[in-house]
């Protein structure tokens, strides 16, 4: 007995509406600005989506747990502020010192993991203190102080493979990772099923705790890669790298379908879309010649409709639920 | 004789201030599904918990298989074949069936789930409760009683050699029950031990062997089902010394008709219920968990949405349709569950009283709070309800259970309804803080007001109403009065007689 599923038209433009939404932004940009539909800009685009696209893989299974994490900027800014100061004041070797920011950016991401599974802290909470302890670290630790990096590092942000930029490239690997882990590894389910409810999960017998540990810890190391990507693409650390990320990565996981409520969501293509359409809009108001102060307004705007097409998914899926715990 | 596949033996549970199990033993065997049954608070669910690893037993062996064994943890009962088909469904509704099914066990290869070796797995359990779904489907999109399929399936792939259903049918359709009892009997053809739980005395009959009934945590009988009568259950059930009444009945006089309810309708939860209440009386709405007690209270409420029908209240003008979810509804419901549906916990008795009620205290033109007159409301409510505190300030969160429920009744007593709706009010409370309710329900009846409540204490709803109202399955059943005999309320209940609806 096969029972088919059910495609109504609201639940299409549920699933698809912001794909619509995206043709039809690239369609008015176009017509506004010839120059806008070419490979040259799409791949600045891409260019300038992939560190976000990074930050927000992190942060997808948090979110998918069911948690929040909203100190992935601090963390980007703390783990790349230690390893520039350990290649400018200590003289360490400058790759060592990239690579070291990683397990720094994965042990921030710990103690957020360790706040929330162990001391049971409201993820919110927990990462509103991180984030602001994070970046306070981080302005001591630099000194508050613009450092430029050595040109050797500084131009790899603007190194191509062709005419393809090479953090594009570094961005679509991390997310291929990212899609077999979610979709192919027992963690990646056990992420899901977690994000279904701690409670049954539990009594189904899966480590709750220690996916939801891991997962913090994946989205600091993600948000440390992130960082060292947009201090590549600026050649500098500057005090106010990775300030405003932690949302620009949330609003693009909840435009692309990972809904806040847990459970729910893709890497691809949801992340992928979120990432394209907040940067069309922002590539594309530039074309049409837009004040830089209606970017908010219009980010905003789409933020609200995403979150709102959220809400309505979950009354759907809320629906079932009570019915199964009444099964 | 083969030997039998669970022994448990000498099992004693105590909770604070309740002795759940008082050293029960009985024993399972291969094939045979054995039904448990017992009245709410004889141990069932406390026993089976036990088996499922999620309660560590006081005292007591279990052997499983001829071996001795002790059982800490769900997953550890897993290992050991023993699956639970729990009445509130283990399954996550945005995952697909197949991950569902494999969630705990996934087939892996290289680090990667296998997904075709887990499909095949699938396929092979659901084909053999002669099932086949799109595996990739969301569970969520399946109805209740194919998602159940999905959690029997999964206790397939387990390879469970005891599964024990805890009430399987509460929300199932005639059909989905058949196809439930087929399966049942498929896993005994495999040698498979059942345990049955379910206060369904017609299902017993059909599908069990043997029966255990319990009651107050000792095993008062263990026989063959078809020697058993559905009276001689019951008999055993409720046990045959009559328990001393903690509260005597005095005789009322209802009054005129206060409210009506109409072809109340709820899709999977409510079907046609039509009744009236009187003023000055006490109704006692009696059945099975599940019935649809609680669902009936909420949807008078407007808590849930209605599908159809209305309700109809004299306020002294001829009865009238009400809306119950706009702001003057004249009822009250005091909720089963009052530490997280009723009571603001970390806020003060005050606080709490006033919650339904602010609307009095603050005037057109001078919209904060009159602080004096709330206390002062505060204060005659502690006095009349006699809430034991040190002040109105203290927290309620600190007060006794009983207190806590006498808060819930003062906040609605405030709003002076006309009808007070309780769905177990008085579960939790020891003796004295029950007899001091159920003064209180009485109380409320004979200055006029009509009293609906819920009660799965048989002693306690015999003693207090002056009418019955019998649900199963979402239907009022029968009406009946107060001359009822335990028996036929828990007989009508069980669903042994006619219905008054019809089928």
């Amino acid at each position: 007995m096969i029972v088919k599923q059910r495609l109504t038209a609201g639940a299409f433009l549920l699933s698809y509406g912001f794909l619509i939404a995206i043709v039809v932004m690239v369609a008015i940009f176009s017509l506004y600005s010839p120059n806008f539909f070419s490979l040259k800009n799409a791949l600045f685009i891409l260019h300038a989506a992939a560190p976000s696209m990074i930050l927000a893989t992190g942060v997808a299974l948090v979110l998918m747990t069911g948690k929040i994490d909203i100190s992935i900027g601090s963390t980007a800014y703390l783990s790349v502020a230690i390893g520039v100061m350990l290649m400018r004041g200590l003289h360490v070797n400058p790759i060592l010192a990239m690579l070291i920011i990683l397990p720094i950016g994965a042990f921030l991401g710990a103690v957020n993991g360790f706040v929330v599974v162990v001391l049971k802290v409201n993820p919110l909470i927990a990462t509103l203190g991180s984030y602001f302890t994070f970046r306070g670290l981080a302005l001591q630790v630099s000194n508050s102080m613009t450092i430029s990096i050595p040109a050797q590092l500084g131009n790899i942000g603007s190194l191509r493979i062709g005419p393809v930029f090479i953090d594009i490239l570094f961005a679509a690997v991390v997310l291929a990772i990212f899609q077999l882990i979610h979709t192919r590894t027992v963690f990646g389910r056990h992420v899901m099923a977690v994000g279904n409810g701690a409670e049954v999960a539990q009594k189904v017998g899966i480590p709750v705790d220690r996916t939801s540990f891991l997962t913090f810890m994946l989205a600091g190391l993600m948000a440390s890669i992130g960082g060292v990507l947009t201090m590549f693409q600026v050649s500098s650390l500057s005090p106010t790298l990775g300030q405003g990320y932690e949302f620009t990565a949330i609003a693009l996981l909840v435009i692309g379908g990972v809904s806040l409520f847990g459970g729910e969501g893709t890497i691809f293509p949801g992340i992928v879309l979120g990432a394209l359409a907040l940067t069309i809009i922002q590539s594309g108001l530039n074309f049409i010649g837009a004040s830089v102060f209606v970017y908010p307004l219009v980010r905003g705007g789409i933020i609200f409709i995403a979150m709102y097409a959220d809400s309505l998914k979950n009354m759907r899926k809320r629906q079932v639920k009570v019915l199964a715990e009444q099964g | 004789m083969t030997a039998p596949s669970l022994v448990m033996t000498g099992i004693k549970k105590s909770f604070p201030g309740v002795k759940a199990l008082k050293g029960v033993s009985f024993e399972a065997f291969p094939g045979e599904s054995l039904a448990m049954i017992g009245a709410n608070g004889a141990g069932k669910s406390t026993l089976m918990n036990i088996l499922g690893g999620v309660v560590q037993p006081d005292e007591g062996q279990i052997t499983i298989d001829g071996e001795e064994t002790l059982i800490h943890s769900p997953s550890e009962a897993a290992r050991l074949g023993i699956a639970f088909v729990h009445q509130e469904l283990a399954l996550m509704p945005t995952l697909s069936i197949l991950d569902n099914m494999l969630i705990s066990s996934f087939p892996t290869r290289n680090g990667l789930i296998d997904y075709d070796r887990g499909e095949v797995l699938c396929r092979e359990a659901l084909s053999r409760l002669g099932y086949e779904f799109n595996l990739r489907m969301q569970v969520r999109d399946l109805s209740p009683g194919d998602q159940q399929i999905v959690e029997i399936a999964r206790t397939l792939l387990g390879k469970s050699r005891i599964v024990i259903f805890d009430e399987p049918t509460s929300s199932l359709t005639s059909r989905e029950k058949e196809r439930l009892f087929e399966i049942i009997r498929y896993l005994k053809s495999e040698g498979t031990t059942i345990i049955y739980i379910t206060h369904l005395l017609d299902e017993i009959f059909t599908i069990c062997e043997k029966a255990v009934i319990l009651r107050n945590g000792e095993k008062v009988a263990q026989s063959a089902v078809k020697d058993l009568t559905r009276d001689g259950i019951v008999e055993k059930m409720i046990g045959s010394q009559e328990v001393v009444s903690y509260f005597q009945h005095h005789a009322r006089q209802p009054g005129p008709v206060l409210l009506t309810v109409e072809n109340f309708q709820r899709e999977g939860y409510l079907d046609n219920i039509n009744f009236s209440i009187h003023r000055g009386e006490v109704v006692g709405l009696w059945g099975l968990l599940g019935s649809g007690r609680t669902e009936l209270f909420r949807a008078m409420m407007g808590l849930d949405q209605i599908t159809g029908g209305r309700i109809l209240i004299d306020m002294g003008r001829g009865a009238r349709p009400i809306r119950p979810h706009s702001g003057k509804n004249p009822m009250g419901l005091v909720t089963e569950d009052r530490r997280t549906d009723g009571l603001l916990l970390p806020m003060s008795i005050r606080n709490n009283l006033s919650l339904a009620n602010l609307r009095n205290f603050i005037s057109r033109l001078w919209p904060f709070i009159a602080r004096t007159r709330e206390e002062a409301a505060a204060n005659e409510y502690v006095r009349k309800l006699n809430i034991k505190s040190t002040s109105i300030e203290q927290r309620v969160a600190t007060l006794s259970g009983g207190n806590q429920q006498k808060v819930v009744v003062g906040r609605w007593l405030q709003t002076s309804p006309l009808v007070f709706l309780m769905d177990e009010p008085t579960r939790g409370l020891d003796v004295e803080a029950k007899a001091e309710l159920h003064s209180i329900i009485s109380g409320l009846a004979d200055s006029g007001a009509a009293v609906m409540f819920v009660s799965s204490d048989l002693d306690e709803i015999m003693s207090l109403s002056d009418r019955f109202l019998v649900m199963v399955r979402g239907r009022l059943v029968k009406e009946l009065p107060r001359e009822t005999t335990k028996h036929e309320l828990l007989a009508t209940a069980s669903g042994m007689t006619g219905t008054m609806g019809g089928e």
